[in-house]
């Protein structure tokens, strides 16, 4: 174990709130959206505007032989046709915000060059007066193809006779191999009393936002300005981006990312056509918009998750975790997309456990499928699912309270701050508490004096667990630099006063549904004592907010939260400041209440901060030695990433003759630091849970392995959950404030996304523990669950597993 | 309804109220009712997020019925009655239901929030009072990705019931009147 030497976390008291931060306060964002008056990219329709439509490599992988698209050019409407060569010759290859340690870099143009890698590339596009004459033209260009063979199957992908996908770079479909860990697991493998293994297999799906991508871009020539509307999480990294790829400076490009329908981690960075879209808009000098159809979505944006996970964990006798170990193969599609496969399965290798030695093998697979890229959770789900249901297996195995054996390992809140195996440290918390919070709140102490008898009706009844952690936000721009990422790990905001007595909030985050206007104004609100209605948040938009990240990683406010605390209270120091000229007061005797500057001993003595704001912004009456103006800049990173956790509980009752199962009762524990507003941050929870349970139970994007072609990708194919799918869910929370964030906040948006497969497989196994059911695939279905019944065999210990590559392990690895 | 042709093109000739207001247009035989509300109308509060039938984010009401309007195609709103999201608020004041949407943060970011609201207004006009487990059903039509859906239940079953919900936050000013379906 690594103790650090930092300030131990606080209690669990809940962090002393004062004004709006801690309340629900109803959000800024809704009235707009409400009334059907959300700005969404396709609302925006420019005079003149042209319509894209793109042409798709309909085989999993393919030469392209040949390209006619002169009948296209012929038919009413149609103004332009581009095709590879063109996008070769006036662009550079799309950039990746998110490399892979040690890959080597993918040659990734917005149209196909000389070969396809998966079903859905784009190889050409057209602009027309409308998106039917655009979809028309398409059927004119005639493609001639060649198949090349390929490879759907990420295991398969690895044999050393699979079709390489990119043989020009790489000499098989392995893009890099990273390893993190410390000590000497292989060692402790050897001494151990028991080591349970599992190979776990997690299943390929997609973030599905109702709003799919879409751009609106605009070129004015004279002006050198390239204006991009862009359904992005990223509008600041969008721009950089689009001046890479399209030879421009940064300053020429302008992207706006008003309202976003949906993000979840889909909508990072440049795709293929939004480079397309701007070529047209450049070529012809009027705006072209694409919003991609639902068809599109399923094949050309990204998916997520596919992996298979070879999971170890050794123990003595008496439960005590001695190593964990996983070697995951895990699938990155056709090319490397802008955020690539998930890491976060190395960074919490071990969840909440205690273990000083381990190791997390990634390898990042090419296979010819839709590129995957980032999604809420973003490998935490996948490896919570291999090393919870390995932790059932351990107390089955050693016959010990499973609620017991994770309490028994869980690190202890005296220890925290911990360094990890893979170099992560836990900041604080008290895991075990969630886990009792949860055993009690679902009844287990009842329910494992009962046993499992069936009911009635031949049901039998199972409880399962699974504890957690989330990290949230980055653990600094060094890490982030180590790793060769393209970003920072900051926020960044402008304040500005307005003469009508108001705070104009400037950031770079868009708004996608995580209620970060609210919240922003909360602190703003919080921090100088203005009214919160009396601030107004203006989002995503590269021309008017400071240069910063964006909304991902769950980092949004816990970096931002410091860059608005900062900014307020420079704003509010100025601010008393000539309100105390003006009122000739010492400014000590001074506080902004509302809509006031007044006297704290006497509230009738005061002057609006309207007047106070016009004073500043025309210089007019300011003292000397002031500068005017009322407006601030701040831009801040935290000292560490933040780590939330929690336990899920699940009573599932299930029918051994046939394997279907209900979950009726969910219970999920969650802390998640100073809440700054309960309601948004219980709307979090419930939102990311219900995507929980759509990966956990139903969805599954499946691949024809002779074809290669995506079976399923249609919303009539592809089930998530409606309203009435989701069990009962039950939500508890603790509130252990973060010692590395500001107001000790922790991210929220993805802790739920990470319990249900582990929660609801270990219910199963719990109750179905007589015949010997043990699941390790998702998404559990029934028909999975009867297929454990009736051939108990085929799951467990696999025949064959993944190995560790040779070679020593870096002390820690590069460190996360 | 009449037909003719502009060009190669034949174009459809409809009538229809929307919104209280009639309309007269000349459409392409294959423009959808989805895409003629928000292209030709500028109603952009009616979403499209699949042109299947699936998702329900264009969900309008016709006729007093809630409608998937990308399934249908303009030319089929030829003497019906359409009410869109749009028609919801009056001046500066939510609607009700759209009140005890705000009030139970019954949306996140807000694409499929139009049809849950014109999927309620149909419900509505049901005259029944809906269980939770029914309501549950019948919005089973539209999905959300960001809610999980259980506060988009209550918003609904809160405005059946016509009571405000307590602790809402009026910071706007626009409304938090009780209120239930018309």
């Amino acid at each position: 174990m690594t103790t650090l030497d930092r300030p131990v976390a606080v209690d669990t008291a809940p962090a002393a709130s004062r004004g709006v931060i801690g309340s629900s306060v109803t959000r800024k964002e809704d009235d707009r959206l409400l009334r059907g008056d959300g700005r969404f990219t396709d609302d925006v329709e420019p005079a003149y505007l042209l319509h894209m439509a793109v042409g798709r490599c309909p085989y999993p992988h393919a030469r392209i032989v040949r390209v006619d698209a002169s009948r296209a050019w012929t038919l009413d409407g149609v103004k332009h046709v581009l095709v590879g060569t063109d996008v070769r010759a006036a662009t550079e290859p799309l950039t990746v915000l998110r490399p892979v340690p040690g890959a080597p870099s993918l040659p990734y143009y917005a149209l196909a060059q000389d070969v396809a890698t998966h079903e859905g590339q784009p190889v050409v596009s057209v602009a027309a007066t409308s998106r039917h004459v655009a979809e028309d033209a398409l059927e004119l260009i005639d493609i001639e193809y060649e198949p090349l063979p390929h490879v759907v199957d990420v295991l398969a992908a690895l044999e050393p006779d699979a079709p390489v996908l990119h043989p020009s770079v790489l000499d098989s479909n392995l893009l890099a191999a990273n390893s993190d860990g410390s000590g000497d697991p292989e060692r402790r493998m050897l001494e151990a009393d028991v080591v349970v293994e599992g190979r776990f297999r997690i299943n390929r799906v997609t973030a599905l936002p109702m709003e799919t991508r879409a751009v609106v871009a605009e070129w004015r020539p004279g002006a050198r300005e390239l204006t991009v509307h862009i359904s992005s999480q990223v509008p600041h990294l969008i721009r950089k981006q689009l001046a890479e790829t399209l030879r421009l400076t940064e300053s020429e490009v302008r992207a706006v990312a008003s309202d976003v329908g949906g993000g979840f981690g889909l909508k990072l960075g440049v795709f293929p056509e939004d480079v397309l879209a701007c070529l047209h808009a450049m070529a012809l000098r009027r705006p072209v918009k694409w919003v991609e159809d639902r068809a599109e979505h399923f094949r050309a944006s990204t998916h997520a998750r596919e992996s298979v996970h070879d999971y170890r964990i050794a123990a003595d006798a008496t439960g005590r975790i001695l190593a964990m170990t996983d070697v995951y193969a895990t699938d990155i599609g056709g090319w490397n997309s802008p955020f690539g496969s998930a890491q976060l399965s190395s960074v919490v290798l071990n969840g909440p456990y205690r273990v000083e030695d381990g190791y997390a093998e990634r390898r990042v697979t090419l296979t010819n499928k839709t590129p995957v890229g980032a999604y809420r959770g973003y490998g935490q789900p996948e490896v919570n699912f291999a090393y919870e249901r390995l932790m059932d297996t351990l107390a089955r195995r050693l016959d010990i309270d499973p609620v017991e054996l994770r309490a028994q390992n869980m690190v202890k809140q005296q220890d925290l701050p911990w360094k990890n195996p893979t170099g992560a440290v836990y900041d604080s918390g008290d895991y075990e508490r969630c886990l009792r919070m949860a055993a009690e709140a679902i009844g287990w102490s009842a329910h494992r004096t009962a046993g499992r008898v069936p009911r009635a009706d031949g049901r039998i009844a199972g409880i399962g667990f699974s504890s957690f952690v989330e990290r949230t936000g980055y653990a600094s721009a060094r890490f982030l630099a180590r790793r060769g990422s393209q970003f920072g790990a900051h926020e960044s905001v402008t304040l500005r006063a307005n003469r009508s007595g108001g705070i104009d909030v400037y950031t770079g985050v868009s708004t996608m549904g995580q209620s970060a206007e609210t919240a922003f104004a909360q602190v703003v609100s919080e921090v100088f004592g203005i009214d919160y209605t009396a601030v107004t948040v203006h989002a995503g938009d590269t021309g008017a907010s400071p240069l910063n990240t964006g909304a991902f990683a769950s980092r949004t406010m816990i970096a931002a939260a410091g860059a608005l605390r900062e900014a307020a209270e420079e704003l509010a120091a100025k601010t008393v400041r000539l309100a105390a000229a003006r009122l000739e007061i010492d400014a000590a005797h001074l506080e902004i209440a509302g809509s006031v500057v007044r006297r704290r001993d006497d509230a009738t003595v005061g002057v609006p901060l309207a007047e106070v704001f016009t004073t500043a912004i025309t210089g007019q009456g300011i003292p000397p030695g002031e500068d005017p103006g009322l407006e601030s800049t701040s831009h801040f990173e935290p000292s560490d990433a933040a780590y939330s956790f929690g336990t899920a509980a699940a009573l599932v009752s299930v029918d051994p003759g046939t394997g279907e199962f209900d979950v009726e009762r969910f219970v999920m524990v969650h802390d998640a630091g100073t809440v700054v507003n309960p309601t948004i941050v219980e709307g979090q929870v419930r939102g990311a849970l219900a995507q929980g349970f759509g990966a956990a139970l139903s969805e599954e994007l499946r691949y024809d392995g002779d074809t290669g072609q995506l079976v399923n990708g249609s919303m009539l194919d592809y089930f998530v959950p409606t309203a009435a799918d989701l069990p009962p869910i039950e939500l508890l929370h603790t509130e252990v404030a973060s010692p590395v964030t500001p107001f000790g906040i922790r991210g929220v948006g993805e802790a739920g996304t990470i319990p249900p497969g582990a929660a609801v497989a270990n219910a199963i196994c719990d109750a179905l523990a007589d015949y010997g059911v043990a699941l390790s695939s998702l998404p559990i279905t029934p028909e999975a669950v009867w297929r454990a019944l009736a051939d108990q065999a085929a799951s467990g210990t696999p025949d064959e597993h993944l190995t560790p590559t040779p070679g020593d392990l870096p002390d820690g690895g590069v460190g996360y | 309804m009449t037909a003719n042709t502009a060009g190669t093109e034949l174009l459809v000739e409809l009538t229809t109220t929307v919104n209280g207001e009639e309309v007269t247009a000349t459409v392409p035989p294959r423009l959808h009712a989805a895409d003629f509300l928000r292209s030709r109308l500028g109603l952009t509060g009616t979403h499209i997020g699949c042109e299947q039938g699936s998702c329900g984010m264009c969900t309008v009401v016709v006729d007093g019925e809630a409608v998937k309007s990308c399934l249908m195609l303009a030319c089929q709103l030829d003497g019906r009655t359409v009410q869109t999201v749009e028609s919801l608020a009056t001046d500066d004041r939510l609607d009700p239901l759209q009140q005890a949407f705000k009030d139970a943060h019954a949306l996140q970011c807000g694409f499929c929030t139009p049809g849950f609201l014109m999927t309620a207004t149909a419900l509505g006009y049901q005259g029944s009072c809906p269980s939770r487990a029914e309501i549950r059903e019948e919005i089973a039509g539209v999905l959300c990705r960001c809610t999980g859906y259980e506060n988009i239940v209550s918003a609904i079953e809160n405005w059946f019931a016509g009571v405000p919900q307590p602790g809402s936050g009026d910071e706007t000013g626009s409304g938090g009147r009780a209120g239930g379906p018309r």
